[in-house]
């Protein structure tokens, strides 16, 4: 990637100086364009004239690593991809949110400054499905988590059939959500469900678990936890086949006992994955959608609707465009903070240790 | 810190991996307070003898008996024996101070008792200053004496080392050498070592059993092995320059042999009316240059090798080499393809059957 030839010999471009390869400014140039197109000129004038400035940009750089980064440019394709598809988008999204815009009208986008925030930051149902968020991820977490870290205990010991029986507890994670829902639906299902066939032995009736609150939620959460459980056993088990086996019997010839034994040597093995698990889980049960939505669409009423499904409503079902970007940004904003707080924590123990 | 050895004893032991012999009806009995060397080359059971004795293996024939008491299916508790591994095993994730601590933490010892065993020992060991530091921040040498400690803090009878210096750089290997026979004079418990490195058991160990295929091959002292091998395996193991070893005939006349030198005369180990093929050993110190007047074996120079204070030098007869260690001064001036006639003490030969390996005596 640093490979020097010919062309390398040319100085660098001053911060501001007007040269083809001079791509710093080639952005800051285009992003001023764009804000002023967006702001100044029609929807569509503004569309185009944003795209040539980015092209502008974009060729620039290209430009500027011609010859020089020749490894760099290999990987451009990919990264012009990724620019296309995902960050355009996102930055995208992220100006919408800034405007008042209904994908259904014909309207121009108009700029509103930050009232979107203003009026989702203060309404209560926002604040309800988050709670409603909460509880489920922390539910569900917190159960993938011990269901996890228990099968990998198993599967860390040798027994006859052991490598059938994982290759079949991985299965769930290798299932598409759709599959998993379809699954869970037969499952719950009243009239000739598993579950409620099970339960009709004992009181006669039908049972209906998605009809109540805690039923709903005892049912998805029980969904996510079977199908993700596996990914946190997978991480744990790696950790626990990293212990050396001679620490185990040094272990056994001083004597320690199982729990010490345990928590000295076994633990701070597994200690920095099950954070990692922890902290993918999270954030994917920050995100959960598919499940819920294919199992109760939110319901009984709204008290199965995660922030998810909520944007989702918002945006696909009430045109709500740029309400919905709002919302969006608040969550990925919080996922991101947690994130970060959590890794924080993480590192200082991980040092402090 | 007073502690004395138990005895030990194997008795026909006998362990399979699948269908690989790890011990072969291994025996031998190390008395108490003895610091005692396994010696042989890799993978001829070393390891699985002490980890049999540790208990961490158990044999699918034969006994152990420790002090007396037999604990071939006894648990690895109770029987008082404590175990360095070759890779130290310190645990990664404790101190210093608490890998010391946690076989004595386990046995309920009292906690001022503990730390009071934990100083003692750190200091016996010299590592007062790196209590509170984590294995992995400490030296190799430093690992070698956390994992000793650990080992002798809860007073074990029985001490087992996995060939404790393989590990360590060739300076600090003198040095724990050293430290190592201090400790077991200190303590006087009984120390079992497995090692592949022939100084190493001639140096340390009081008594060396020498292992082939997961058995005892001779058990002897130092120079028991050195002075009368029960066979080739042994004699071309111990002693360094290793031993010579040349073709030779019996002549039938009970007191010399035919070897590619020329007759070469044995005493009363050559045997009279026998024609048997035999292979003779000589030790490098063995072989002398003839003076005037010696009945002397033809043989020419083929490579000198300057050691300093000695030099060995290689002669050539027939094919055959004999390597033999001279005082410096009288290789001086010695030039490849040189005559050298040379004088084998005949006390000193070795005589082998050609056949098996075994020592005639």
């Amino acid at each position: 990637m640093t490979s020097v030839t010919t062309t390398g010999a040319k100085s660098p471009p001053r911060i501001l100086q007007p040269r083809l390869d001079n791509w710093p400014a080639a952005f800051i140039l285009a992003i001023i364009i764009s804000i002023l197109a967006i702001a100044l000129l029609p929807p569509k004038a503004s569309f185009w004239v944003s795209l040539a400035a980015c092209a502008l940009a974009a060729a620039s750089a290209v430009y500027n690593a011609w010859g020089r980064y020749k490894g760099g440019l290999l990987v451009a394709p990919a990264i012009a991809l990724l620019f296309v598809m995902n960050i355009f988008p996102l930055l995208w999204s992220l100006g919408l949110s800034f405007f008042s815009y209904r994908a259904n009208r014909m309207k121009p986008p108009a700029f509103i400054g930050l009232d979107n925030y203003e009026k989702i930051l203060t309404d209560p149902t926002v604040w309800d499905r988050l709670q409603t968020t909460a509880i489920m991820a922390i539910l569900t977490v917190a159960v993938q988590m011990v269901v996890g870290f228990l099968l990998a205990l198993l599967f860390s010991k040798q027994f006859p059939l052991r490598r059938y029986l994982l290759i079949l507890v991985l299965t769930p994670m290798m299932l598409s959500y759709v599959a998993i829902g379809a699954f869970f639906r037969y499952y719950y299902e009243p009239t000739f469900g598993l579950l409620s066939q099970f339960v009709r032995m004992f009181t006669g009736e039908p049972f209906i678990l998605l009809a109540t609150t805690q039923g709903a939620m005892a049912g998805i959460v029980f969904a996510d936890a079977w199908m993700w459980s596996p990914f946190v056993m997978l991480l744990v088990l790696a950790g626990l086949v990293s212990v050396p086996k001679y620490l185990y019997e040094a272990a056994a010839i001083d004597r320690l006992s199982g729990w010490r034994q345990f928590w000295n040597i076994t633990f701070p093995y597994i200690r920095g994955l099950l954070m990692l698990a922890l902290l993918f889980r999270t954030i994917e049960a920050f995100k959960l959608f598919d499940v819920v939505f294919l199992l109760t669409e939110g319901g009984p009423g709204t008290s199965t609707e995660t922030i998810a499904i909520y944007v989702y409503r918002q945006a696909i079902q009430f045109n709500k465009t740029s309400d919905s970007t709002a919302i969006s940004y608040i969550l990925l904003f919080t996922v991101i903070v947690l994130t970060n707080l959590y890794l924080y924590l993480a590192n200082r123990r991980a040092r402090e240790a | 810190m007073s502690q004395t050895g138990a005895s030990l004893s194997l008795a026909n032991v006998s362990k399979f991996y699948g269908r690989v012999r790890a011990l072969d009806g291994l025996t031998f009995d190390v008395k108490p307070g003895q610091f005692f060397a396994l010696f042989g080359p890799s993978s001829v059971g070393k390891t699985t003898t002490l980890r049999t004795i540790a208990g961490l293996v158990r044999p699918d024939a034969g006994t152990v008996t420790i002090a007396g008491r037999d604990v071939t299916d006894a648990p690895i508790a109770g029987r008082g024996v404590s175990m360095v591994f070759q890779s130290f095993a310190l645990y990664p994730h404790l101190t210093v101070y608490d890998n010391f601590a946690y076989p004595l933490r386990e046995a309920k010892v009292a906690s001022a008792e503990i730390d009071r065993r934990v100083k003692e020992t750190a200091e016996t060991l010299k590592l007062t200053h790196r209590l509170e530091r984590k294995p992995s921040t400490l030296s190799g040498g430093e690992q070698q004496r956390v994992a000793l400690g650990r080992s002798l803090i809860r007073r074990p009878s029985i001490l087992l080392l996995d060939e404790p210096l393989t590990n360590l750089d060739a300076k600090l290997r003198n040095d724990m050498r050293a430290e190592l026979k201090r400790l077991h004079r200190q303590f006087g418990l009984t120390v079992i070592f497995a090692t592949p490195d022939e100084l190493e058991a001639l140096s340390m160990g009081e008594e060396i059993a020498v292992m082939r295929d997961g058995a005892v091959v001779q058990r002897g002292t130092p120079d028991e092995l050195y002075e009368a091998p029960a066979n080739l395996y042994v004699a071309t193991k111990i002693g360094s320059p290793h031993m010579n070893l040349i073709d030779a005939t019996e002549r039938g006349d009970a007191k010399s042999f035919d070897t590619p030198f020329g007759i070469v005369g044995a005493g009363a180990r050559a045997m009279a009316n026998a024609k048997g093929k035999r292979i003779l050993g000589i030790r490098p110190n063995d072989i002398r240059l003839a003076r005037t007047g010696d009945t002397a074996l033809a043989a020419t120079v083929h490579l000198i090798e300057p050691l300093g204070d000695v030099t060995i030098v290689s002669v050539e007869a027939n094919g055959q080499t004999l390597r033999m260690v001279l005082p410096e001064q009288q290789a001086i001036g010695m030039k490849m393809g040189d005559a050298a006639p040379i004088v084998i003490d005949p006390a000193k030969i070795h005589v082998f059957e050609a056949g098996t390996g075994e020592a005639i005596r």
